[in-house]
């Protein structure tokens, strides 16, 4: 009787397992940010967004940005979207022509930490 | 403290697991069998397992939030950090359910002996269930988003359950076999009943296991490199090879001690007595290897998988399995389940004691090994260490626009500027600089690459960078000597689609009237057409362009048309559709390598999914497709799978 059971609970477990994605992962990476990471952007933007490979725990993940002299020009605290956990959102100051950096802490739902930064530049007209 | 917090969570898995075994034991393996003795000693047991989980649990939290604030421990507890913890990440909710649970337990263990029946038995099963299950959160399996993070959590937790019902039980399996062995109570054939009951949930959750390993391992480490080059793959194989050895010593055993637990009248009472002291032995032997695993596995934990860490190759050698021909690869699969079966065969007979059989079996496995090898020789390539590792900057315009500066500056002198080989340092080397642009290029893997930038190559002929360029200048210029390659490889394709491709188009952003795009962002929609032209293209062929987009064709196909010769970056507000797309001049300086001058105003590449060039046209080479060429194009395109075609650098 309790063999019937086993089989029956190793079945569903096979089956689960099988059923296992590709590409999971761990750690939250950078997956693509706008502006796009190293990229030009020829009207300054009003925030910089960044999506993550995985969910973020709002409390601990950060992000700031600087100038070119170092100078913040993030115009309040990064923010996790709360509709989507993966997309983290700094609002910006009105940015004139030149090279800023972002650099970020994610803190993943797993409790792993991250840290990154990148670079994107204003055109102006 | 990171060593602080691997004991902590070592200690928390050991002792949650160690809970969650003795209800898995009483409830399948000992329901009517248990002594009031044994009864009173499990109960001990759990209620030590109890308090040590709730303690290292504790700990694992405290330790968390010291790491999650980058704080001191010390201030992490003064400044509640550790209530912040609790009340807004998950990992804190998790906590919070576990520390219901573990409460719920402790009013389950006190409940006197009259009082526990089998609901006790299946409740205190399920309380110690969940509470093992739910670390699942806690591991790697809990943040991966939607649907296949579900799958991934629903498999972690069968993974941890499995080592609950197994290596949880075996403490409760060494005390009633030390009970049995004390006053020889229970008889014969209770004992057989027992410790067959025991086997077949060992094999159960062993079976469970195994295949859930195996999904792991291949998922978390990602390739062979990163399995035997990274830390993680590295600890994942000593976990296999711990479990491996644990299930040896328990099948082998219980095949050999179990017709011992009945004698025969002849043999008596000593022979089933020796048999045992051996298998309560050996329960405490698998039991300390569990703890081993359940060591690595706290590690493992806090560990970048495979995947996300650069893997060191330890081999001069690698395997290219894709130089090998089909037939190749198919007669290599058949040896290696040749070569697993000969050595399951072999490990068998070794414990049924048939050596002569034994020796035939490893002799064969030798000869599978050798077919193998000689099988595979054509794919034997020369590796280094750093032959698997990922470009650290991603294969996009503005590292290569950096690379192509970089290039100038230190390659040129030798390569020259085309990269043709044929620069003014040439003539004194004493070997010919090698032809950048050749397809050779792609027989090597960046890292392959980056270990002759970095260390030089040829006994000096080539200089090593490393002394002068920083790791992110040596992979901007390799970025730039792939694309240039790529260009050159894609002008010998034609307007058919190509089987084989010619390598990706780098990643490049540019600005539309809805804003700011990126290719490989527009690639996940299905296959692109690049059109780049060296003047504003004509109202007329705009018109054709936008066609094909709307087009009600069999696959969708989307198009960005790229005026290269546009001075300014602007956002094109009022314009035709599909206006020319906004570049910044590192973006230009790329995409000009896929142009070359023969081709007249206009040239247009057909990319894959991948990003990899399939189909070429240009003005001045039989002339640019039409709407209906590129709506049949477009649909084979789209047949082709999305994995990269070559090493291009994909980061994770
Ligand atoms: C002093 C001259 C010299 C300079 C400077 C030089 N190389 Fe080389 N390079 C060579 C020679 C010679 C070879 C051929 C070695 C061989 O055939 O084994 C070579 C080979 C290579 C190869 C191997 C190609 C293949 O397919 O086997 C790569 C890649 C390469 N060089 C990249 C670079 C890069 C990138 C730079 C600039 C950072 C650079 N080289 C600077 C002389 C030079």
């Amino acid at each position: 009787m309790v063999t019937h059971r086993m089989i029956v609970a190793a079945a569903v477990c096979a089956a689960a397992i099988a059923a296992k994605p590709h590409g999971v992962c761990a750690h939250a990476f950078l997956d693509h940010a706008s502006p796009a990471v190293g990229s030009s952007v020829p009207t300054a933007p009003t925030a910089v967004t960044m999506w993550f490979t995985q969910q973020l725990e709002p409390a601990f993940t950060t992000a700031t940005v600087i100038d070119k002299s170092g100078n913040n020009v993030d115009s309040g605290p990064a923010a996790v979207d709360t509709q989507n956990p993966t997309e983290l959102r700094v609002p910006l100051k009105p940015l004139p022509a030149g090279t800023y950096t972002v650099t970020w802490h994610a803190l993943s739902v797993d409790t792993h930490t991250t840290q990154g930064h990148f670079n994107f530049e204003v055109a102006g007209r | 403290m990171e060593s602080f917090l691997i004991a902590a969570r070592a200690v928390h898995y050991a002792s949650s697991i160690s809970l969650a075994g003795v209800f898995a034991f009483i409830s399948f393996v000992a329901i009517p069998e248990i002594s009031p003795r044994l009864g009173q000693r499990l109960s001990m047991l759990a209620w030590a397992s109890l308090v040590l989980a709730v303690l290292s649990g504790g700990a694992w939290l405290v330790f968390v939030a010291a790491q999650m604030s980058g704080q001191p421990v010390a201030a992490t507890v003064s400044q509640g950090l550790v209530a912040i913890v609790l009340q807004r990440t998950r990992f804190g909710q998790v906590w919070m359910v576990r520390a219901v649970l573990a409460v719920i337990l402790a009013a389950l263990l006190s409940l006197p002996r009259g009082w526990r029946g089998r609901l006790w038995n299946w409740g205190g099963l399920a309380f110690a269930a969940g509470l093992l299950a739910s670390l699942a959160w806690a591991g790697h399996g809990g943040a991966t988003p939607g649907r296949p993070g579900d799958l991934h959590l629903a498999a972690d937790m069968l993974h941890l359950l499995a080592a609950g019902a197994w290596v949880g039980s075996l403490i409760p399996l060494a005390l009633f076999l030390a009970g049995a062995w004390q006053n020889a109570d229970p008889g014969a054939r209770t004992l057989r009943r027992v410790v067959t009951r025991y086997s077949v949930l060992a094999a159960t959750s062993v079976g469970v296991l195994f295949a859930g390993g195996l999904a792991n391992t291949w998922f978390l480490a990602g390739s062979t490199p990163a399995l035997i080059g990274t830390d993680y793959g590295r600890l994942l194989l000593a976990k296999v090879a711990i479990f491996v050895t644990m299930v040896t010593i328990g099948s082998v055993n219980l095949l050999r001690m179990l017709p011992r637990l009945a004698p025969t009248a002849a043999e008596g009472a000593p022979r089933q007595r020796a048999a045992l002291s051996h298998l309560r032995r050996n329960a405490l032997v698998e039991a300390g290897l569990g703890l081993a695993v359940l060591g690595i596995v706290a590690v493992l934990g806090i560990l970048p998988p495979g995947l996300h860490t650069e893997p060191g190759w330890p081999l001069p050698f690698r395997l290219e399995l894709a130089a090998l021909e089909p037939a190749a690869i198919a007669a290599l699969a058949i040896f290696a389940a040749l070569a697993v079966i000969c050595a399951i065969i072999g490990v068998a007979t070794a414990a049924a004691g048939r050596y002569r059989a034994m020796a035939a079996a490893w002799a064969s496995l030798i000869i599978c090994v050798a077919a193998g090898v000689f099988t595979a020789r054509p794919a034997i390539a020369p590796a280094y260490p750093t032959s698997f590792y990922a470009p650290a900057e991603p294969y996009s315009a503005p590292s290569v626009a950096q690379g192509a500066r970089l290039y100038t500056e230190s390659c040129a002198v030798c390569h020259g500027a085309n990269g043709k080989g044929d620069g003014p340092a040439a003539q004194v080397s004493p070997i010919r600089p090698a032809d950048l642009t050749a397809p050779h290029l792609f027989a090597h893997t960046p890292g392959d690459l980056f270990w002759w930038v970095s260390h030089g190559k040829a006994n000096g002929a080539m200089p090593g960078f490393a002394a002068v360029m920083s790791p992110a200048d040596r992979w901007d210029v390799i970025n730039f000597v792939r694309a240039r390659a790529a260009g050159v490889l894609s002008q010998k394709l034609g307007p058919e689609i190509a089987t084989t491709a010619a390598p990706a188009v780098p990643d490049f952003a540019f600005e539309t009237q809805n804003g700011q795009q990126t290719l490989h962002r527009l690639l996940r929609n299905g296959p692109v057409l690049l059109v780049l032209c060296e003047a504003p293209p004509s109202a007329a062929r705009l018109a054709q362009l936008d066609a094909v987009q709307r087009g009600s064709g069999a696959a969708p196909l989307r198009v960005i048309v790229v005026d290269l010769a546009a001075q300014a970056m602007s956002r094109a507000e009022t314009a035709p559709s599909p206006p020319p797309v906004a570049i910044s001049p590192d973006v230009t300086a790329t995409l000009k390598l896929f142009r070359t001058p023969a081709d007249g105003p206009e040239t247009d590449l057909m990319l894959d999914r991948a990003g990899n060039v399939r189909a070429r046209w240009a003005t001045g080479k039989g002339g640019v497709p039409d709407a209906e060429t590129l709506a049949k194009d477009a649909y084979m395109a789209a047949q082709i799978p999305a994995s990269p075609e070559n090493h291009a650098g994909h980061i994770h």
